[in-house]
């Protein structure tokens, strides 16, 4: 039991954000959350790594169990949460320094190695992950901006992976990117479900259908339904389920 | 778990030294607010506000410093109004006139900026030159024209920095029906009314508490100017000309001079702030 | 009826860019009338003596301006030196940290402390900085100071670029977007490591721009300074000494300038000073803080 949400309320300015959210996110594979946008996908995600906390009038209530531990409330230190989930948000987001640093970072601040060896190996070995080393490797040095968006977007994940996280987000990750820097990335995705669990806000039923194995449906706020990828997909239980699937709304 | 101690401590440290500065921020406003008002109050008297200064009076006899504040009202209410009807039609050409990324309305920002900072002291220097030039004296109207000269920049900056966040698509509403730029500029100004607002309590808060312009070029007089060749006293000279006056009697009227623009600048401070805050609370 | 509307706007239009650029045209105007008037100065003296020579005496025609350069300079030092940290991590807490609330507290006071006209922080400063320096600073490291001194000027000059500084950085710290704090964040850091490692790594030249614009705001800066410098002709060769900054030169001899025309043209090459240190360090800091600003845009 990899997370657990149990009845999650969230409140910006008092405003009803999330409602009475009840989910389990299983370890080690591909949940993909769908719904139509301002259904409260992403700021499910934000609430699972806390980053939540740095928008203006929040309230949370109940319960988010990761690993058994409550992360709601006084919990664990924030930061070490953080450091156990993985970010890879909508729009590739490099930090303004060079490829190695970028991927070195995490590392850094967490005071991962103490010799340079295992750092420089660790950077090496994350961004081989990505299938970005053999693109760079002769200029890790130079600024991240510089490559491409797709390239920046693999970065970025290389990044998260890179302080060992058990768990990625991913925030609509590809929706920024050229159909195949998309596919690169979503292949990514599939490789990497061995190691981690995945959670993934998509806007593209279809790229759910092809990676998903566990689907949440949400819909203003509320959880409508969640379970394994073939059950939504071929015989969803609920009326909305079936309109949204079909093409009804977007 | 002790890599994150010592993130964390560190994190701990440096919010204690945020709150830190930002206490000294308070004690340095408390201070000096306190320090103004606590002499102030003592040396105020009715007199002091209402009656010129009388003979003796810079032996510590009777009278008050009432030319100096009727001399900076003049002068700043002049220079207001002429500071108005100049940079308001500079800020429209620059926002409506010019398109977005305009060569010149950048260079015009870059110029103005830069007279906005500035030193007084080099507007008085300068404006004295200029005088002499003319053949003027130190009277109000020098006064004024340096004092304009100093706030236009004040005046230009504000309100373009107010007109710059306006909705551009009121400009094009307004072209749509056929109206030309300049019968669009009643629409602009109904926007951007409250950044007019808020920039002339800025500018007379600038002008009222300015001494070192109107030193050289509005001069000092103990009586109230009748005209504009006649030299004019002013608030701020006033604190530091008897402010430098051996006799305690007279310090003491500095110190009454000195609350009175105090309070001044208080109210158009927050006068200020209220607008804009009005202002940002409408725009939402 | 057509036809007068249009003349109309191009009239407006021509009246409107005729000010503008007449604006404009005012920097140049100033620079040259101040050039012309310190002309005579220049006469038969260097450009180098003039700003290396320590000996001032107008009577004699020896005009040496060195001594009110090293005042400015020390002044002006010791006004960043103690605005920018609190300038710096006030900001950065406004910025990062604070709730809207602390906001509503902090904006106002700052708001007044940059209401506050030049003569007043002059009067605090003889009231409560001089005296403290006379009678708890200075006796531990000499027999007597009058407390007019270099670090009374600091002070007070100090306190009033604070807001200036204050906003400036507000203003350039928060054109860094909120998605690289967050991709920080997510990596596990704290918020001032973030704040270290990608905020300020992104804004370095924006600070340098800020403090430049506030350095040179200091050295203009003139009554409070005057009230608080002591005066006195000399270099100082520390902080518990008086000085004698450019601006006060300028303010105080206004009077006897008339009578002397290479005084008067002395003193307006110290205003010319002023005005080419003031429009260098504004003309580079505004265009590093354009960049910034259009690239949030």
């Amino acid at each position: 039991m990899a997370i657990e949400v149990q009845n999650l309320n969230v409140h910006i300015k008092g405003i009803h954000i999330l409602k009475n959210l009840n989910l389990t996110i299983p370890e080690k594979q591909i949940t993909c959350v769908i719904g139509p946008s301002g259904c409260g996908k992403s700021t499910l995600l934000r609430t699972l790594n806390r980053l939540i906390d740095s928008t203006e009038g929040v309230r949370l209530e109940g319960k988010v169990l990761v690993d058994g531990t409550d992360i709601i409330g006084s919990g664990p230190e924030i930061t070490e949460l953080r450091r156990k989930i993985g970010l890879v948000s909508q729009r590739p987001c490099p930090l303004p320094m060079s490829i190695f640093d970028n991927v070195a970072y995490g590392c850094r601040i967490n005071k991962m190695y103490k010799r340079h060896r295992d750092l420089e190996n660790a950077v090496q070995e994350n961004l081989r992950a990505v299938g970005l080393w053999d693109e760079v490797r002769g200029r890790v040095r130079t600024p991240a901006a510089r490559l491409s968006i797709g390239q920046q977007q693999r970065l970025c994940l290389a990044r998260s992976l890179a302080v060992e996280p058990q768990y990625i987000l991913a925030d609509e990750a590809t929706s920024a990117l050229d159909p195949i820097s998309s596919k690169t990335v979503e292949d990514l995705f599939v490789s990497l479900k061995k190691d981690y669990t995945i959670i993934m806000v998509t806007h593209t039923l279809r790229q759910a259908l092809r990676i998903a194995d566990n689907v949440v449906f949400m819909y203003l706020g509320e959880v409508i339904e969640a379970g394994p990828a073939q059950e939504v997909f071929n015989s969803p239980q609920q009326e909305l389920t079936q309109k949204y699937l079909s093409g009804v709304f977007s | 778990m002790k890599i994150s101690k010592s993130k964390r401590i560190e994190e701990a440290v440096f919010k204690v030294l945020m709150w830190v500065a930002m206490g000294i921020v308070f004690a340095f406003v408390f201070s000096v607010i306190w320090t103004i008002f606590s002499r102030g109050v003592k040396a105020m008297s009715w007199d002091m506000i209402t009656k010129l200064p009388g003979g003796g009076f810079y032996i510590g006899k009777e009278g008050g410093f009432l030319n100096a504040i009727v001399g900076s009202l003049y002068i700043v209410g002049a220079s207001t109004l002429i500071g108005l009807l100049v940079s308001i039609p500079v800020v429209f050409y620059l926002n409506v006139y010019r398109k977005k990324g305009s060569r010149l309305a950048y260079v015009a920002r870059l110029a103005f900026d830069v007279l906005f900072g500035m030193p007084s002291i080099v507007y008085g220097a300068f404006g004295f030159t200029i005088m002499v030039y003319f053949g003027l004296r130190a009277s109000l109207l020098g006064g004024i024209i340096v004092i304009t000269l100093l706030i236009i920049p004040i005046f230009i900056r504000s309100m373009d920095e107010a007109s710059r966040n306006f909705p551009r698509d009121i400009l094009d509403a307004s072209y749509a029906l056929g109206a030309t730029r300049w019968e669009t500029l009643r629409v602009v100004v109904r926007q951007i009314a409250p950044g007019i607002a808020t920039a002339t309590l800025l500018s007379i808060g600038r002008a009222i508490g300015d001494a070192a312009s109107v030193m050289f070029t509005a001069g000092y007089t103990d009586s109230i100017p009748t005209s504009l060749s006649q030299p004019a006293a002013t608030l701020p000279l006033a604190v530091f000309f008897q402010l430098s006056s051996p006799i305690p009697e007279v310090q003491d009227r500095a110190y009454a001079a000195a609350l009175v623009l105090t309070i001044i600048v208080l109210i158009l401070s927050i006068g200020g702030r209220f607008i804009t805050n009005r202002f940002s609370k409408n725009k939402l | 009826m057509v036809k007068n509307r249009i003349v109309k706007d191009r009239l407006a239009q021509g009246v409107m860019f005729s000010l503008t650029i007449v604006a404009i045209l005012f920097v140049v105007v100033m620079a040259i009338g101040l050039y012309l008037k310190s002309s005579p100065v220049l006469e038969g003296r260097s450009l180098f003596s003039l700003l290396t020579s320590s000996v001032w005496k107008p009577m004699k025609g020896e005009f040496g301006f060195l001594p009110f350069i090293v005042g400015t300079l020390w002044v002006t030092f010791l006004a960043i030196l103690i605005s920018f940290p609190i300038s710096f991590l006030t900001a950065i807490y406004l910025t990062e940290y604070a709730r809207p609330v602390v906001r509503k507290f902090v904006f106002p006071a700052l708001d007044i402390l940059a209401a506050l006209p030049s003569v007043i922080y002059g009067v605090w400063g003889m009231l409560v900085i001089v005296p403290w320096i006379s009678n708890h600073v200075a006796p531990h490291f000499m027999e007597f100071s009058s407390g007019y001194t270099v670090l009374a000027a600091g002070i007070v000059l100090g306190v009033m670029v604070i807001p200036l500084l204050v906003s400036l950085f507000i203003e350039v710290f928060t054109s860094v977007p909120a998605e690289l704090r967050e991709a920080s964040l997510a990596l596990g850091a704290t918020r001032w490591q973030t704040t270290k490692k990608v905020v300020l790594r992104k804004t370095l030249a924006g600070v340098l721009a800020a403090v430049v614009l506030a350095i040179s705001r200091a050295m203009g800066e003139t009554i409070a300074v005057l009230m608080v410098c002591g005066c006195v002709i000399g270099i100082p060769t520390n902080i518990l000494e008086s000085c004698y900054p450019i601006p006060a030169l300028i303010a105080n001899n206004y009077g006897e300038m008339l009578s002397m025309p290479l005084y008067e043209s002395a003193l307006m090459f110290a205003a010319l000073i002023l005005f080419a240190v003031v429009l260098i360090f504004n003309l580079l800091s505004r265009i590093i803080l354009y960049r910034i600003e259009s690239r949030e845009e």
